[in-house]
């Protein structure tokens, strides 16, 4: 899917989160949100999936003006921060839920919600944990199976918030390379927001780097580097 | 702790004084009566017993405590998952008195709020006058009876549900919404799944309180022998009469259903503890 | 506070529809309104009924000043006693390990489920007359059922657990480190209790004893059964209520009842700032 964000701003009270931002996603890019705590990063990422409205400004998907659809009806396959599974289910369970809440009509028959789950456990390399709760697995596990409830929807997006923060330095760089995998044989349009300049680089087609609200630059991983925009992405890149 | 030790080392002082004191207190106050219950029952015997529980006036009365002690409960569990929604989750002008109204129950004496009750709902009283001409009567009918429990049994359930309402993850809720579920089924999927164990503890703490309760339900009951006579009631009348062992008998009765109430909150503890886990 | 108020003022995802919500905040003050407030109100607007005169003059007969003074004689014992012993029960509960704690606690909290009025029997049967122990006593000219001891041991049955309850979760909480650290700088055993473990309980402490107050002064079913209800002499003030009431002297019935709401007005907003100012210390009695 081909997202446009369009002038987007967003204010929280008299606080202003986001200054009128613009930025063209094309299908099937893998993208990082990279930017400091308060950069707006985790606030533009939340309008996308519907889980917060601009104050101003539009969202469009494969050109059509998406500002106001529901977060039910956008399909955004959202992994959180701390993934926020649901802990009374088992991990079949979470990764069956968003097609068991579908209605009647759309939702398919166990047999193939089965079918779905073990195909989505194969690809997250996780095929014999279905029966298990999340508070028997590891912080890395947890990640893939909240990917793996995010994917089950068929989402026409992925985005993650911090998708490794959580996450011990090993773990980190072995799932790093697991995203990577999943977006090619998806082919999905996915946002990442990251604080890590490293990951952002190492992971992403295009970074966009922001700060205090506004995107400081767009470009690939090796342009950022070699001419930065501000004096901000220089030093915010230099690690 | 070590198979075999019965304390775990410490070096804090102050275990045999604080123990001491916490043994001898709860054996004279609490232990020792009820011994001396459990101890006459054993005096009069297992038939004997089960007999004058089987007696119709018996049963009636506590039958008649546990059905209306059930009814107001479930009452309790609907209204006071709704009251901590509202008051965790709502901002609306008067949030803070009704939350510290919550709590009048448990601070207002039973025999206030039963005269209180009584007044409002009698025919000639506030509410009562207003129920009359829709030949509805509340004081001196088992509908009396169920006000007064409800009255008492309000604030368990909204105190162990509150709580946790504060502390349920937003961002599981909004995970919910991003997978494409409805409010509703949100509300019914994962909400309330979460919330069951707590639901379940405040309920059970609700009935045990309302199966015992005396002073509110009295002055509205009428107390009518097989009508609306509830079993507190009749150990009363049944110790005027200076006939100990049928006061006994339901005493005992009582005590059951007490106990069986706390082996059903710790289990619910466990249960919940063992499936949830944290996370 | 920014999270909550752009909550309230955006479509969030994690509320229900504003219809909803207004509808439910409707029902709940519908509700709390005709529950709890109507009788509040019901018990000073009787109490008024012939004026104020009549409502004051109703507390000055002998009778009440009897029920009011052995009320407060009453709870001035029953509250130091409990609070004591709920400070020594958690003391023991939470700085040390051992086996049985679980069903320790269990017992504790027996009494919040047997019925008041299954205590006073019991304490009847362990010493009225026809047990050894009250045979005992009477041999011995001493006198419990149906006299001041005996109320003070149904009051203490029934407001056993309330200090405890409060200490407890709070304590747990607070952990062993604090005291151990006092430990190691040489303190005594007391002096760790009174300056490291007290000032950091004492809110939990003061909530506590609220609420065993409150209840001790409130407290009729179980004095009811044993008390003997011997006016101007076993009589509390929950006790002098039904007698005035049953007599249709609804004004000093109501006015006696008066007295109690306001106790227990002033127990609710007490609580209430302390839950306010000191909701970081208190958060974990919540918790329970």
């Amino acid at each position: 899917m081909f997202i446009e964000i369009e002038e987007i701003a967003k204010e929280f009270g008299s606080e202003r989160a986001l200054h009128p931002v613009s930025l063209s996603i094309p299908s099937g890019a893998l993208i990082a949100l990279l930017g400091p705590s308060g950069s707006g990063k985790t606030t533009l990422l939340r309008i996308l999936a519907g889980l917060e409205f601009p104050t101003s400004g539009r969202v469009m998907f494969d050109a059509v003006d998406a500002t106001g659809l529901s977060v039910q009806a956008r399909r955004a396959g959202f992994v959180f921060q701390h993934y926020a599974l649901f802990r009374h289910m088992t991990v079949f369970e979470n990764i069956a839920y968003g097609l068991r809440a579908r209605k009647r009509r759309e939702r398919p028959n166990e047999a193939e919600i089965g079918r779905r789950v073990n195909r989505l456990l194969d690809l997250i390399q996780l095929p014999d944990i279905s029966s298990r709760y999340p508070s028997q697995l590891s912080g890395g596990q947890r990640q893939r199976v909240a990917l793996a409830r995010a994917l089950a929807i068929e989402p026409h997006m992925l985005l993650l918030d911090e998708p490794f923060g959580a996450l011990d330095a090993k773990v980190r760089k072995e799932l790093r390379q697991g995203l990577r995998e999943i977006h090619d044989t998806t082919g999905l349009t996915t946002v990442f927001v990251t604080h890590d300049q490293e990951e952002a680089m190492e992971l992403a087609d295009l970074v966009v780097v922001m700060s205090m609200g506004r995107i400081e630059q767009i470009g690939k991983p090796s342009d950022i580097r070699t001419h930065p925009a501000s004096e901000f992405v220089r030093t915010f890149t230099a690690a | 702790m070590r198979a075999g030790v019965l304390r775990a080392p410490s070096p804090l002082p102050g275990f045999g004084l604080s123990f001491g004191i916490m043994m001898a207190v709860l054996s004279v106050v609490v232990l020792l009566p009820i011994m001396a219950l459990l101890g006459r029952g054993v005096v009069i015997g297992p038939a004997e017993l089960w007999e004058m529980v089987g007696t119709k006036r018996i049963r009636a009365a506590l039958s008649l405590s546990f059905r209306a002690a059930l009814i107001a409960s479930v009452f309790n569990l609907v209204f006071g998952l709704l009251l901590a929604w509202v008051l965790v989750r709502y901002r609306f002008w008067g949030r803070r008195l009704i939350d510290a109204a919550i709590d009048l129950p448990f601070a207002l004496p039973t025999a206030v709020a039963g005269i209180a009750l009584t007044a409002l709902y009698a025919p000639n009283g506030a509410f009562g006058a207003l129920l009359a001409p829709f030949g509805i009567k509340v004081a001196y009918t088992q509908i009396g009876i169920w006000l007064a429990l409800i009255f008492i049994g309000l604030p368990f359930v909204v105190r162990t549900v509150q709580p946790v309402i504060e502390e349920l993850d937003r961002e599981v809720e909004e995970a919910s919404a991003t997978l494409g579920a409805s409010r509703a089924y949100t509300l019914r999927r994962v909400v309330l799944p979460t919330l069951t164990p707590a639901l379940l503890t405040g309920f059970a703490l609700a009935l045990a309180r309302s199966v015992g309760e005396y002073g509110s339900v009295i002055f509205i009951a009428g107390n009518l022998p097989f009508q609306t006579e509830i079993a507190p009631l009749l150990i009363v009348i049944r110790l005027e009469e200076y006939n100990y062992d049928a006061a006994t008998a339901i005493g005992l009765a009582m005590l059951l259903i007490s106990f069986a109430m706390l082996l059903a909150i710790n289990i619910i503890q466990i249960w919940s503890r063992r499936r949830i886990g944290d996370v | 506070m920014s999270e909550v108020s752009s909550i309230a003022r955006t479509p969030s995802v994690t509320t229900e529809p504003r219809l909803i919500r207004t509808l439910l905040i409707g029902t709940v003050v519908v509700l709390i309104s005709v529950l709890l407030f109507a009788p509040l109100i019901a018990v000073f607007s009787e109490a008024l009924r012939q004026g104020w005169v009549a409502a004051l003059e109703s507390l000055t007969s002998p009778d009440a000043r009897a029920a009011i003074g052995l009320t407060l004689i009453i709870s001035a014992i029953v509250v130091p006693f409990n609070a004591v012993f709920g400070v020594a029960a958690a003391w023991a509960i939470t700085k040390f390990d051992f086996r049985g704690k679980a069903f320790l606690i269990t017992l504790i909290d027996l009494p919040f489920s047997v019925s008041p009025v299954v205590a006073g029997l019991a304490l009847v049967l362990l010493f009225g007359a026809n047990s050894w122990l009250g045979a005992w006593l009477i041999a011995h000219d001493l006198k419990i059922v149906f006299a001041f001891p005996s109320i003070v041991l149904a009051t203490l049955f029934v407001t056993f657990p309330f200090v405890a309850r409060e200490l407890i979760p709070v304590m747990i909480e607070q952990g062993r480190a604090e005291e151990e650290a006092a430990l190691t700088l040489g303190a005594s055993g007391w002096r760790i209790f009174f300056t490291v473990t007290l000032p950091n309980i004492r809110w939990a402490l003061l909530y506590g004893v609220l609420l065993c107050n409150a209840r001790a002064m409130g407290e009729f079913g179980a004095v009811a059964v044993i008390s003997g209800k011997i006016r101007g002499e076993t009589t509390t003030m929950p006790i002098m209520i039904e007698m005035l009431y049953n007599e249709y002297l609804s004004v000093a019935a109501f006015t006696l009842a008066a007295a109690l709401a306001l106790l227990a007005l002033v127990t609710l907003v007490l609580k209430s700032l302390l839950e306010w100012r000191y909701a970081d210390l208190l958060a974990a009695t919540r918790r329970h």
